[in-house]
């Protein structure tokens, strides 16, 4: 049967869509590098791509997904629930602050990517 | 049970050039050096089937390494294995000279015009004979066989989502792992794009050397954006990206760095330099905009460059096939005539990693061999120059 959401690691906070997932959908998730799967009951909609807790996870925990960490949860999500830019945030910069190494100037030329 | 090894099947054809470089497409290209060239270089590839202007903004009042840099860009396409010769013109004959005798070097045709007293018709009427010309002979060389060991080739992601760190990009890296070992150079880049990832590609790299080197280069253009008092947020991950399903700047990286495989970094460069068949696995600085990234690898010599996409990136250059590969089935549905190579199998696990990275392998050598990709028959030719400070 095709996967509905797949994690990287079966030891990763985290699970991704590989489909739309709505509410009350009964998953058991499967890891791509083998390990024990989760049985996880949905507890909102997750859209294709996006990210499905396999764990409870507290305000303030590093979010491990590929083994690594990719950030931390500024709320508090349940096991099945959504995790996304609403509740997890980047290690790296400091949220709505300016960096600290210098002031901003008018002529910014900083260059984002995609 | 052994893997099924499509260089053994993959027969490859391509041109190959006086110094011995081998490309798979074979241009006229005719170079404005300037921006105020852009005129009479696209005339002359109006009047001339069959060649390439690639104009562009920038080349009046630059200095120091932001000039270098434009340079290396100009003649890095001249130089490109990809083109068979080249129309350079320029306002002043002396940078016009400059980025010829850089690109003569290769031992492909080259000639320059400069309009400074002469003016736009004359140079374009001179140009286009000697275009004409170019074209002609260019279009009486053959395809011979070639090997993956005489490619240069680059890959990069963009309106990424996390479908390709689960299918798309791993699939493409273990493309690349069995191109480096069939002897290619593969470059990557994005450099502030491995934010979070960064210690991965460190810990990658073949020397110590290269490690420093990695590292300078990494923290030099974190320094750089934070000097401007920001960060990387609302352009780390991007709109597209956060729709797709990025949450964070490390999960981004990580899902990038899936493409690169798993063989070690055996060079850094900056941007734009030169790369050889033959290193394997090279990291090149670079910004990690789409366009600027394919250009600067062009410049270096890349002579197919693989794009893989979530949210549908359609990226192409004017010079390079750029094919693209994409998991995710919204975007291979609603934008299908952009997507070379289509994985969503793969993403929900109907096929293996090997049988992806075979179809990836597939669509790679009837690319080589002249098959058109999306980016070209849907016109994509984004050239875009990287620029590192205002001009003088």
């Amino acid at each position: 049967m095709a996967h509905r959401a797949l994690a990287h690691k079966s030891t990763d906070d985290v699970a991704i869509a590989v489909a739309d997932l709505k509410a009350g959908e009964e998953l058991t998730i499967h890891s791509l590098e083998g390990g024990k799967p989760h049985k996880v009951k949905l507890l909102e909609d997750v859209p294709l791509g996006h990210k499905v807790a396999l764990k409870d996870l507290p305000k303030g925990h590093v979010v491990i997904e590929y083994g690594e960490k990719v950030g931390q949860m500024t709320q508090a999500v349940a096991r099945g629930g959504y995790v996304h830019v609403h509740n997890i945030r980047t290690l790296r910069w400091n949220y709505g602050e300016k960096a600290k190494s210098a002031k901003p100037k008018a002529s910014s030329r900083a260059k984002g990517g995609r | 049970m052994a893997r099924k090894s499509p260089s053994k099947a993959m027969q490859l054809t391509g041109y190959r050039r006086p110094n011995g470089a081998v490309g798979v497409r074979n241009h006229v290209l005719i170079l404005p050096v300037d921006d105020l060239s852009n005129a009479a270089a696209e005339g002359v590839a109006r009047l001339i089937n069959g060649t390439t202007a690639l104009p562009h903004p920038y080349g009046r009042l630059q200095f120091g390494e932001d000039l270098e840099l434009t340079f290396r860009t100009l003649s890095g396409h001249g130089a490109n294995a990809n083109v068979h010769g080249v129309v350079v013109i320029g306002i002043e004959p002396k940078w016009t000279d400059r980025v010829a005798s850089a690109i003569a070097k290769t031992g492909k045709p080259v000639e320059t015009f400069s309009i400074e007293r002469h003016g736009d018709l004359n140079v374009i009427n001179a140009a286009s004979r000697v275009a004409y010309q170019m074209v002609q002979d260019a279009s009486e060389l053959r395809r011979e066989p070639i090997e993956v060991s005489e490619l240069v080739l680059s890959i990069k992601c963009g309106e990424s989502d996390p479908t390709l760190g689960l299918a798309g990009n791993k699939a493409q890296g273990r493309a690349v792992d069995r191109l480096v070992d069939m002897g290619a150079s593969v470059i990557f880049g994005e450099t502030s794009e491995l934010t979070g990832g960064e210690h991965l590609i460190a810990n990658r790299c073949a020397t110590p050397a290269l490690k420093r080197k990695f590292m300078q280069i990494y923290n030099d253009y974190i320094a750089m954006i934070e000097a401007q008092g920001v960060d990387l947020l609302g352009s780390q991950p991007t709109e597209g990206n956060i729709r797709g399903g990025l949450s964070t700047i490390e999960e981004k990286a990580l899902g990038n760095i899936q493409k690169t495989g798993t063989r070690p970094v055996n060079a850094v460069l900056n941007y734009a330099e030169p790369v050889k068949p033959g290193l394997g696995l090279v990291f090149m600085n670079s910004s990690s905009a789409g366009a600027e990234q394919v250009t600067l690898c062009a410049a270096g010599g890349s002579v197919l460059h693989f794009f893989t996409t979530g949210q549908g990136n359609i990226v192409g250059h004017p010079l390079i096939p750029v094919i693209k590969v994409s998991p995710n089935p919204i975007t291979c549905s609603t934008m299908s005539e952009h997507i070379d190579v289509k994985l969503p199998d793969l993403l929900v696990g109907d096929i293996s990693l090997d049988q992806a990275a075979d179809r990836i392998l597939d669509v790679f050598a009837r690319t080589v061999n002249g098959r058109l990709t999306a980016a070209e028959l849907l016109r994509h030719s984004e050239f875009v120059i990287t620029k590192l400070y205002p001009s003088a």
